[in-house]
């Protein structure tokens, strides 16, 4: 029990780094010479995390930002390349994976839940 | 100031993440916990728009408190629906079309499925090579008590035409920019089935917004996709309906193909049953174990079929020995699983568990490769060290 939560404690360190303090529910994106246009593209319509969590070759992350285009996201034609550049070399297929936060104890479900954890 | 509790809430729910063994990022990520009013302890794949995973650990009742019970939404979520406005127009190929209040739907006699709904998309980040979408693990599914009027008694107070031969649904989500509606159809067969419902209740109480309150449709053993939540308007088609999330979206290649493959639209066909599957709820992935007896648990389902038998594996599949079916079952309903082992020595195991349902289909040790990653259903696995 005592190794199990010293082991959490450190993986828990490396992931969540310098990130304590207030945390915003909202994933960011990696800097680059990108990130504010890809910001600016993407996320009126979903948050970082949806692109954070993928590995695509570049193959499919132009078709993806073909596809966002189609739906609204605005991409400038001289930006193009390079924001694929910039999902490509982020979020490859030889990333490593992410982690993901989970939602809190919600204390009005709490009296509810019977699960162990 | 995170608050030493906080910070022992995150650590552990970083180890239950940890536990799906996925390395990290350079980049620090922000793995606070995250208040979602209604849901405890779900693994956030999504917060804007709202996809939660429910922890497969979670997976040991028959019935998925809501609280528990993953989250699929594909665009924002409604505000705040007022009950007393809310309308279900019922229109297209019917004779007479309709205009139904929630205090309709109460006047309709009430029908109970139990029935296990999964994401379609669940197990794709497991998809080898990666396909895009919500990188699901193991957890976008549960099993819960949805009640309601049957959609096919409220389709008879419009009159359904000969000609309709699709039943279309369109939810009160707000859609961002110009992307298209998720707006599906299904088979009129399955639409008059008893069993599909219009869902107001889920396991006893109303609906969550989360879950599409105040009515849903519910297509039992078919992929949550067919599920419309904050259902407004029914539309029977006399063909399937068109959009993105017909076509190309939620469609199987009719072939199998060389993974990372491209499919062409025509050789593909839309997702609607789902399929033989099981799930290892405990012992941990990654866990320690004493080298005492111990209880290997899950869960095992398949769609529209009847689970026959859940086999399990301690060799990493050199030998199979049949787990005990829980007493709890319905038809669309998971059943649960449990096998009692005695590790023979101390040393690291691979357990695996592989369903087989009443049609004979079976759970395969590799699943089929499709480009948008969909009905993952290999054998489930978990790595555990047991000590002496």
């Amino acid at each position: 029990m005592f190794k199990l939560s010293v082991s959490a404690l450190a993986v828990a360190l490396i992931c969540v780094g310098v990130a304590f303090g207030p945390s915003s529910p909202n994933e960011a994106l990696p800097a680059g010479s990108m990130q504010e246009k890809a910001g600016a593209a993407c996320l009126s319509c979903h948050e970082a995390r949806i692109i954070v969590q993928q590995r695509l070759s570049k193959a499919a992350w132009t078709r993806e930002v073909d596809k966002m285009a189609k739906w609204g996201a605005e991409v400038d034609p001289q930006d193009h390349d390079a924001l694929i550049d910039y999902f490509s070399a982020n979020f490859g297929p030889d990333q490593p994976l992410c982690a993901a936060p989970t939602t809190g104890r919600d204390s009005a479900s709490k009296s509810r839940s019977k699960a162990k954890h | 100031m995170t608050s030493r509790r906080a910070f022992l809430r995150t650590a552990s729910a970083v180890a239950l993440v940890a536990g799906v063994a996925q390395p990290f990022r350079a980049w620090a990520a922000d793995l606070s916990a995250i208040s979602v009013p209604g849901k405890d302890g779900m693994i956030v794949r999504s917060y804007r728009f709202l996809d939660l995973e429910t922890p497969v650990e979670f997976m040991t009742e028959w019935i998925t408190p809501v609280n528990h019970f993953f989250v699929r939404n594909h665009m924002f979520a409604p505000g705040k629906v007022d009950a007393n406005t809310w309308k279900l127009t019922i229109g297209g190929e019917v004779e007479k079309p309709v205009t139904l209040t929630l205090a309709d739907l109460q006047k309709v006699p009430i029908h109970a499925v139990t029935n296990t709904m999964e994401c379609a998309g669940n197990g794709r980040s497991m998809q080898s090579p990666k396909v895009p979408g919500i990188q699901w693990g193991k957890g976008a599914v549960g099993n819960a008590k949805f009640s309601g009027p049957s959609l096919k008694v409220l389709l008879e107070k419009a009159g359904v035409k000969d000609t309709g031969k699709h039943v279309m649904f369109r939810g009160l989500d707000e859609v961002p920019g110009k992307v298209p509606p998720f707006v599906r159809s299904i088979p009129i067969e399955k639409a008059i089935d008893a069993d599909t419902l219009v869902a107001t209740h889920m396991n006893g109480a109303p609906l969550t917004s989360h879950h599409g309150f105040p009515a849903r449709v519910v297509a039992p053993g078919w992929a949550g996709a067919a599920s419309c939540k904050w259902l407004t308007e029914i539309t029977v088609l006399d063909k399937p309906a068109e959009g993105n999330f017909m076509t190309p979206g939620y469609r199987l290649p009719n072939t199998p193909v060389k993974p990372g493959e491209a499919v062409k639209p025509e050789d593909t066909h839309s997702v609607t049953g789902l399929t033989v599957k099981s799930l290892i709820a405990g012992p941990s992935d990654g866990a320690k174990l004493r080298s005492s007896k111990q209880e290997i648990k899950g869960v095992a389902w398949a769609g529209e079929a009847d689970i026959a038998k859940v086999e399990i594996s301690t060799d990493g599949g050199t030998s199979w020995n049949a787990a005990e079916l829980g007493k709890d079952h319905a038809r669309y309903a998971w059943r649960l699983w449990t096998y009692s082992w005695k590790p023979a020595k101390s040393g690291d195991y691979i357990i695996l568990s592989r369903a087989t349902d009443s049609q004979g289909r079976v759970q395969p040790e590799a699943a089929i490769w499709n480009p948008s990653g969909y009905l993952y259903n290999a054998y489930d696995q978990v790595k555990v060290y047991v000590q002496a």
